[in-house]
This record gives C-alpha cells, structure tokens and sequence, in this order.
C-alpha cells in the first residue's frame, strides 16, 4: 500500500485494555473508577502497574493524572499530557501516547477516561442553566438566554439541517440506534443489554427536542476505561496480539469556531464535519481507503453524529447517510459494521473511549459481535468541535 | 419561578452586541480593512490579518436556516414546550442567531423571521417572530 510520510506508520500497539462496570449509579469516585480501569488495563497488557511512566487525560476528566499516579503508587511517571475537548480527545489521547513513545519520554503509557456521567455532572444537562453568565470567551450569552442549553438540543438543530438538505428522517436515525441495540444485546456487559429495540418501540420514545427523540441520545454512564500503549517492538514480547496503531490524525475545519459547541452552529455547513477533513487525512497517513476498513467505532452522542460520520468517512456520498443506515449495511454481516460493542447510544457512553477498547477487541477476536476475520479497524472520536480518529490494524499490514 | 437567563453584556468581544440591542439594534462585528463578517465576534480578521474592527447595525431580519421544539425541560425558566430557530441574518449570512418561540411553531426553512427588542432591568434581549405573524 501507497503510504504518505507517516512516521508512525506501526511504530506502536494497544496492548492492554481495562474497562470497570458500566452503570447508573458506580457509589464510587472517579478517582477508584480510574484506578481499578487502570489496574485492568495494566494486568490485561501483562505490564506492572510500575512500569507506567506516561498518562494521557481528556481535558474533561476529574480525575487528575497526580492523583492516579498517587493512587497507582507510580515511581517513575514522567510524561503526561491532556487533549480536549471533550469527546473529541479520544483518538488524539492515543497520538499523544505514540509521540510521548517515539520522541522516547516514555515507553509504557496510561489513557483513561473515568466519570459518574450518570450520577455526578452530567452532560445531557449542557450549560448556560445558570442564573447568568456567558463572556470569557464561551459565547454563551448569545445561546442561554434563549432556552439553548445542551448538546441534545444542537445535534438536533444539525439534524434538522440534515433533513432539510438531504431528506433524512427519523427512521434513518432509527436504524443507527436499533444497530447500537442489536449489538448491545449480544454484550453482556452493555448498560442495555437485555432490552431488544424495534422501529415501533424507537418512533414510541419520547420526543425530547424534536427531532431527536429519547433513543436518539447515548446513555450518561458512570464507569471507566483504559488502555496501555507501548511500541510495536516491545508489544510482541507482551502476552495480547498487539492492536497495531497504524495512522491517528486530529483535524479541525475552516471557520472552526470557539467554545464548547454552541458556536458550531456559525460555520458555512452543519452537515460536514471536521471529521471530513480528518478522514482524509487519516486515510492517507495509513494508505487506506474506506474500502480497507472492516469494522468501525464511530462516535455516537447521538444518532445523528454516527449518520454523518458515515458519509465524512466516505463509507456513502455526503446526504445519503441516511437510506445507507436503513440498508442493514452498519450492521454485523454488513459492509461496514459499526459501534459493534452498543455504541455510546446501548453500551454505554465513556466519552469515546470506550470505542477504543471495542477496536482493540475486533483486532483481538474477542468482541461480542465479532467481525469474522477483521483485520482494519476503525476508531473515530467526538463532534462538533473538532475531532480524531485512528486505524487499527491486526498486525503489521 | 426562576429567573431568566441574564447575559453577561461587558464582555470585551461581545459587549457591541448588547450595547447596540440596548438601542433596539442588532449589531454585527466587522472587519474594518476588508468588510468580512467577525462572528462569533473576535478581534482579528483571519481574511485579511487586520486587528481593527467595527460593529454596525444590520436590518433586524433573517431568514430560519433550522429549528427544533424542545419538548423536555431543562432551565426550570424555559417551560416546554418551546421552539428554538437558528437564523441567518438577510445582511450578514455568516452571521447566525438564535430565536426563541413559545410553543411548537412549525418552521420551515428559509422563512422569514423579524427582531423585536426585550427590555429588562440591565440588559435588552433581541427576540424573534415569523414575519408573517
């Protein structure tokens, strides 16, 4: 395969993943999430806790990297790093793992991602409910006065947009959640597992901000999970087959806009992503095409964010990711199944990371709705803002 | 009942805005070098490289380039349902607001949409309606 310059075109591995239970109500820190995730990950790379020395933290996360260090009794910690914003980090999380490898400040390095989505904060809430506020930079006072508080409410402006445009409409969304669904049920460990979605049961959901509806939104989860990355040389003397890193990529688009969405709204198209940009650009760095990719993690807040991923990421033309959902061709036995452990919409939402650990699973073999033969591996992370995204390979290709 | 939400009006890239509403204007940031629309307002024309910019009053019209009902509540001062519209402004297409319609309105796009002013104590809130209301 044709690669561009990439100088990190398999010079490391996911070699361990650890993951807590998913669920509504942990009755435990973060801080205890983040370090039995941490804990898991370590054992299951077959690495000492020890032997740590790096950490990667999402700008978003409450648990900081001195106080898991701290927990985890780290002696030799010497690189750490945060990536934002938000659930657009994940991917990044994992490149700044690699560059921290390569540029050899360290050599066994810790992403996590902990939170009480459910009940500590809790993002479905959005900003702005306060009594006042705005300025320093957030925009808001252009959005909170008006009753536009949360990221439900503006993916539901972006899908409308989408509608619009390109006729898009509520059963297209419905087949992305009923896929998240359907993978769900087959994995145990998924908050919905056990509780199967029909088209009937999905138009019945209650109506939130039209048009969205309840099962259009991921589930606030609280839990965590983490990974350890280490270079390709090192992983094959490590007990898991290694997830290959072969390309990550980060990207924004022109006109990017401040804050933490809202402003989103401003740029010339709310049916194109950074994703766009970003795909492309991941594409090359792996000498790839969407033909190469077997299965796909894409971010999923909500339906609508996986819909346009599918046409950013050129599995279909811009505008029909819509009738491409409803062709069955997202799910297991599909051309490109995607968000094979629930999805944030079924498993649970950890912020894009958690799809991570799914990607490592479908290189590994070991995922509950397995990709027979998968060897491509896709990973996206969050929108609107700006994003990243990164293939897994099974082995060296 | 909870009080509305009270925009901060001194911030030093979006005070214009609420100074030309408190005149019963709506106000966009421009660049001064090269005409290019600023928003979100900042204070740099990433067109042409100028740091000197200017607020100007545009026609207090748009256009609704989308919209959502909001069914289920979240500010205890914004009761459900409600209709939120994003809007281009017929001077200013870069330049995107928000409009709030008690109820559910049922918009299409590129309908016309006109601003009033709401006066409170310390700030005036630019508000929208259909035009042809």
């Amino acid at each position: 395969m044709v690669v561009a310059n990439n100088p990190h075109l398999n010079a490391c591995a996911i070699v361990g993943i650890g993951a807590t239970e998913f669920s509504r109500n942990s009755g435990r820190s973060e801080l205890t999430l983040a370090t039995e995730a941490a804990v898991a990950a370590a054992a299951d790379a077959g690495v000492a806790v020890s032997d740590i020395d790096g950490m990667v933290r999402c700008d978003m996360d409450f648990v900081q990297h001195n106080a898991l260090a701290d927990a985890l009794g780290l002696p030799n910690l010497s690189f750490w790093s945060d990536v934002g914003v938000g659930g657009g980090a994940p991917a990044a999380m994992v490149g700044q793992a690699v560059a921290a490898i390569m540029s050899g400040q360290a050599s066994t390095v810790l992403v996590y991602r902990a939170l009480n989505g459910r009940t500590g904060a809790r993002y479905g809430q959005g900003d702005g409910q306060g009594a006042e506020g705005g300025g320093g930079g957030s925009y808001l006072e252009y959005f909170s006065p008006y009753g536009l508080n949360t990221p439900g409410q503006m993916w539901s402006m972006l899908a409308r947009r989408h509608m619009v445009e390109f006729g898009t409409t509520s059963e297209h969304l419905a087949h992305i959640a009923m896929t998240c669904r359907e993978n769900a049920n087959a994995n145990p460990l998924a908050q919905m597992h056990g509780r199967p979605m029909t088209m009937d049961d999905y138009l019945a959901s209650p109506m939130l901000t039209d048009p969205l509806r309840l099962f259009d939104y991921c589930i606030e989860t609280d839990g965590a999970v983490a990974l350890i990355v280490t270079s390709l040389e090192r992983a094959r003397d490590l007990p898991q087959p290694p997830a290959v890193i072969r390309a990550v990529a980060q990207g924004v688009q022109a006109g990017m806009q401040p804050g933490i969405a809202f402003p989103s709204m401003m740029r010339a198209s709310l049916t194109t992503m950074p994703s766009a940009p970003t795909a492309a650009r991941l594409y090359a760095r792996a000498g790839m095409t969407p033909a190469d990719i077997d299965v796909a993690q894409f971010y999923d807040c909500f339906t609508m964010t996986a819909l346009i991923q599918l046409e950013d990421y050129g599995f279909c033309a811009k505008g029909e990711g819509g009738p491409f959902a409803a062709s069955g061709a997202i799910r297991r036995g599909g051309s490109i199944p995607i968000n094979t452990a629930g999805g944030h919409l079924s498993e649970g939402y950890l912020h894009g990371v958690n799809h991570i650990l799914e990607g490592v699973r479908q290189i590994r073999g070991t995922s509950t709705s397995q990709v027979e033969g998968a060897e491509v591996s896709l990973v996206t992370s969050g929108l609107p803002i700006a994003t990243s995204a990164m293939i897994l390979t099974k082995g060296v290709l | 009942m909870t009080d509305l939400f009270v925009p901060t009006t001194t911030d030093h890239d979006t005070g214009g805005f609420w100074e030309a509403a408190r005149r019963h204007q709506i106000a966009v940031l421009y660049c001064a070098s090269c005409d290019a629309v600023l928003h979100m307002p900042k204070q740099y024309c990433r067109r042409c490289g100028s740091f000197d910019t200017a607020w100007r009053d545009v026609r207090p019209q748009g256009s609704v380039y989308s919209w959502i009902v909001v069914e289920r509540q979240i500010h205890p001062a914004y009761p459900a349902p409600y209709t939120i519209a994003l809007i281009e402004l017929d001077d200013a297409r870069e330049a995107r607001l928000i409009g709030h319609l008690p109820g559910r309105v049922d918009l299409q796009a590129g309908q016309a949409m006109i601003a009033g002013f709401e006066d409170h104590e310390t700030y005036t809130l630019p508000v929208w309606r259909l035009a042809s209301v």
